[in-house]
């Protein structure tokens, strides 16, 4: 309906907008987001028409290019056929006009409907935005923050125009009125073409049909609004995301490092950005189509920088793992839960190369590797779970933090010594002389522990697999290490695999979730999706065990043996049936998660016997 | 109106009232020689002196005094002038009239030109129009009022002998029904115009910069986006917004316009509460001056009521 080509603007030779190419479809609602001072709404009031600067490109309606029609025609468009919601809620009204007048206004200046005919109309349009038909006679000042919200949409509709461009509709309102308005804007946009602005991310998302992520005058990212902010692809969006708290998300809140800045040459976003590379600084990324939605971004959006295809490793008899699959994002952690003996271990060797898997590949920055060497480790740490074991008696603290430095040759004796204790600094840990002479067996565990993690930083890896890290810790070390693990995910983009059994600590810091069991991967998802809904039974028992605060204990049966070819969890599971002990379950797509469970088969006699049980468990698919 | 605000004038009234009776108490010296002055009371005999003490109830207590002082006040009574040996209500009811029509004429067009050219420049701000708007009317307002007088005195009245250089109307011509009002005009014009052009600028300023205020208001971009033609949003939007600080200005100038006046009814003779003044402090016909205070203290509580009141029917926040 509206086709905005190659737009640019600038104010006085300092560009806002560059290079926006939209559409807006008819009865589709497209969110518009972005922090402060992306041009979200210059954007709207360059569609309106009311921007004086240097503009070029074209908007296009009704095969007519808005920006070069003179003021005397776009007045014909104005209202009649593109009308806006004004962001700022106190000022948009005028104070000494009542609103009924106001809302009138534009039909009698555009002469559509006589006195009489448009103030029938007004109560009409009061009505529809859900205020009484005696407010026509009210002053702004008379009514709340929500009123005033509802008077800006009325006056919005009232010359029925095609396109309608919603500010900020729910900055200013509180909760209840926002889901009011939010109801009225889903009624609207039936036979129109709606542009909603927002920072509001939840609202973008529920109403969205595709939504736009701009910073700094680009846009980022378009995409359907479901798959944008459920599952964003660009670092940006990922970072808005991480910013904005809400139910849905577990995880503790993280910002994005830096301020926006004008930048001349390369993407807009590098100077904020943890996984820039050279080329950001050199060529301006455009929107490019990405698997079902358009990014721009050099590399292709959030890289991937591990892959692990159908890992197995065998000990003897044993199968430790049974074909696991893994991948691990730039900036995101992992949290790899389950009971012991379930796998966690052995998959975080065999990822780091301690073990030889005897089935699959695994990916690392694009490479698979097939055999450890010193290049790997770069880039690749670890942090083992029994701090006495891996840190040798013979070496003093100082040395033993040093170590990964001298062996990647990594500066000057100073140099080293100096990251070194910065990195002693950062897990709390004293850079005294007294204390960098100290060993081990002069240590607490807690101590002990920290120095690991402080090895396992020096070298400023790119993922950190850590198994069980502060579980020889106390509560308030554990907070301040975490902490400082999720301030580096956010300054550096530091990915983690974090292996625990702690659910508790998983929901805190991990954006996904992969529930391990007898080898398998038996659940996975987005870590705030897992703790709303969790899908397998064997999630749903462990998130029961998890520690709180409720005077109830769950009680969860021991393992017993796992018969080849049948479910790892039959032997345990309230809601086993036959099938569960003849067939090993495939993996479903249920939701946001992909679990390991017959109760989400499609396959009709599967799914019988989860009725069959007839347990008071909804089975929704 | 709330009585709140009510109450708050009758509270400025008072004081007003107190003042007036303690100002000339707290003067130093005999209050018979404040009020009378020095050379009056050197021809006095005691006798006449203890009359008059007691006519003004001098030989009372303070508080006496004061009910005394009240009690007049009630009766119209607000003293005798010395000069002019009649009462002094009686000389401020004659000039008070054509005080009122001088200020009320010039407060009226002063308001409704600057409003209107203000209106005008603001809505034009930074082109030609608004310059020579704005040059034009700082220029004039560089002149004191009485100067303007002078000039156009000497022009219209001296050198051209179009208009009448002195009084308010021809004496001696009994003139009645229109002709009346056509001489009362003819004399008003020349003070009006130098009243207006000493007013007008400060007006113009007043309104220029609230509309460019009001046009930077996000409900003049709403206004824009709906289609508004130019002309509506320049009178019904802009417009009626700046005129909310207008009125506030309007009641205070009121005060200061009476004695502003004061140079004007000099310069043409107008027999207003101006000349009146200049005439009693020539005298040092203290009560006349103690009257006028009185008067002029009232006028500006009564304007401002009046403004208060209005201002509550062109702006809705403060009904």
């Amino acid at each position: 309906m509206l086709e905005i080509k190659d737009f640019n603007f600038s104010y006085s030779n300092s560009p806002v907008l560059r290079g926006i190419n939209l559409n807006l479809k008819k009865s589709e609602i497209l969110a518009l987001t972005g922090e402060s001072g992306a041009g979200k709404t210059t954007l709207a009031l360059a569609i309106m028409g009311l921007l004086s600067g240097q503009a070029s490109g074209s908007i296009i309606y009704e095969g007519r290019n808005l920006l070069a029609l003179p003021q005397t025609e776009l007045w014909n468009y104005r209202w009649n056929k593109i009308s806006m919601v004004f962001q700022d809620l106190e000022g948009a009204l005028n104070p000494v006009l009542t609103v009924g007048k106001q809302v009138m206004e534009p039909m009698l200046e555009h002469r559509l409907l006589s006195i009489e005919k448009a103030k029938e109309k007004t109560k009409k349009l009061f009505k529809y935005v859900g205020l009484p038909e005696g407010f026509c006679s009210a002053y702004p000042h008379n009514l709340s923050g929500g009123e005033k919200q509802r008077v800006l949409i009325a006056m919005a509709l009232s010359n029925d125009p095609e396109i309608l461009i919603f500010d900020e509709p729910t900055s200013a309102v509180d909760a209840i009125t926002r889901l009011e308005i939010i109801k009225i804007i889903k009624k609207a946009s039936q036979n129109k073409a709606i542009l909603l602005i927002t920072h509001d991310l939840t609202t973008a998302y529920q109403l969205a049909d595709r939504a736009a992520v701009m910073y700094a005058g680009r846009i980022m990212e378009l995409g359907t609004g479901k798959e944008i902010f459920k599952e964003p692809k660009h670092p940006y969006t990922r970072g808005l995301l991480r910013s904005y708290p809400t139910l849905s998300t577990t995880k503790d809140l993280q910002g994005i490092p830096g301020k926006q800045e004008i930048i001349e040459r390369g993407c807009p976003f590098q100077n904020r950005c943890t996984q820039k590379i050279a080329d950001c600084g050199k060529k301006t990324p455009r929107l490019k189509q990405f698997g079902g939605r358009q990014i721009a971004c050099l590399r292709g959006g959030i890289v991937s920088l591990l892959e692990g295809e159908n890992i197995f490793k065998k000990f003897g008899e044993t199968t430790a793992l049974k074909g696991v699959d893994i991948s691990l994002a730039e900036g995101e952690t992992l949290a790899l839960v389950g009971e012991s003996g379930s796998g966690k271990t052995t998959l975080a060797k065999c990822i780091m190369g301690l073990e030889k898997p005897d089935g699959g590949k695994i990916i690392f920055q694009g490479k698979e590797t097939k055999e450890r060497n010193k290049e790997l480790y770069k880039d690749l740490q670890l942090v083992f779970q029994n701090p006495r074991e891996c840190i040798s008696h013979r070496l003093n603290v100082l040395e033993t933090v040093m170590e990964p430095l001298n062996i990647q040759r990594i500066g000057t004796f100073n140099e080293r010594k100096e990251n070194a204790k910065k990195a002693l600094k950062n897990v709390e840990l004293s850079a005294s002389d007294q204390f960098l002479g100290m060993y081990a067996h002069h240590l607490s565990g807690g101590e002990i522990q920290r120095i690991a993690i402080a090895r396992a930083l020096v070298l400023n890896p790119r993922v950190l697999i850590a198994d069980e890290p502060t579980s020889s810790l106390d509560a308030s070390i554990q907070a301040k290490i975490v902490k400082l693990l999720l301030k580096l995910q956010e300054e550096k983009g530091l990915a983690m695999i974090f292996i625990t059994h702690d659910i508790a600590l998983a929901r805190k810091i991990s954006d996904r979730i992969v529930v391990l069991l007898g080898g398998e991967k038996v659940e996975e998802g987005p870590t705030g999706e897992i703790f709303a809904k969790p899908r397998h039974p064997y999630t749903r028992d462990l998130l029961k065990t998890a520690p709180n605060f409720s005077p109830e204990t769950a009680y969860l049966k021991p393992p017993k043996n796992r018969p080849e070819g049948a479910c790892v969890y039959a032997s345990r599971c309230a809601e086993a049936g036959e099938i569960c002990i003849i067939k090993r379950p495939a993996i479903f797509k249920v939701g946001m998660q992909k679990v390991r469970c017959h109760l989400y088969s499609r396959n009709e006699k599967e799914v019988l016997h989860a009725v069959n049980t007839n347990r008071n468990h909804t089975v929704s698919l | 109106m709330s009585a709140k605000n009510l109450s708050d004038y009758l509270i400025a009234f008072f004081i007003i009232i107190c003042l007036n009776f303690l100002l000339p108490r707290t003067m130093p010296g005999d209050p018979l020689a404040a009020i009378y002055g020095e050379e009056a009371l050197l021809s006095l005999t005691p006798e006449l002196k203890r009359d008059l003490a007691a006519q003004f109830g001098l030989d009372k207590p303070f508080f006496e005094q004061f009910l005394f002082y009240l009690l007049s006040l009630l009766k119209g009574n607000l003293g005798y002038s010395y000069h002019y040996e009649v009462p002094v209500s009686e000389l401020l009811l004659r000039a008070a009239p054509w005080t009122m029509l001088l200020i009320g004429s010039a407060l009226i067009v002063s308001t409704v030109l600057g409003y209107v050219l203000g209106l005008e420049s603001g809505w034009q701000r930074g082109n030609s129009a608004d310059k020579g708007l704005l040059t034009g009317l700082m220029f004039l307002s560089g002149f004191p009022d009485f100067f303007v007088g002078i000039i156009l005195l000497l022009l219209f009245g001296v050198s051209l002998g179009l208009f009448p250089i002195s009084g308010a109307l021809t004496p001696y011509m009994g003139l009645t029904g229109w002709s009346l009002i056509k001489d009362v005009l003819w004399h008003l014009l020349l003070p009006l115009t130098s009243l207006v052009i000493a007013e007008v600028s400060a007006i113009f300023l007043l309104v220029r910069s609230t509309a460019v205020t009001v046009l930077g208001e996000p409900f003049i971009l709403t206004a824009k986006a709906k289609g508004i033609r130019k002309r509506h949003i320049k009178f019904r939007h802009v417009g009626k917004n700046s005129l909310l600080p207008l009125f506030t200005r309007t009641g205070i100038r009121v005060g200061h316009m009476i004695t502003g006046a004061l140079f004007v009814e000099i310069v043409f003779a107008y027999p207003g509460i101006g000349l009146l003044i200049y005439n009693s402090v020539m005298a040092r016909d203290y009560p006349v001056l103690q009257g006028v205070f009185f008067l002029v203290a009232v006028a500006v509580i009564v304007c401002n009521l009046a403004v208060d009141l209005l201002y509550r029917t062109i702006d809705p926040r403060v009904r």
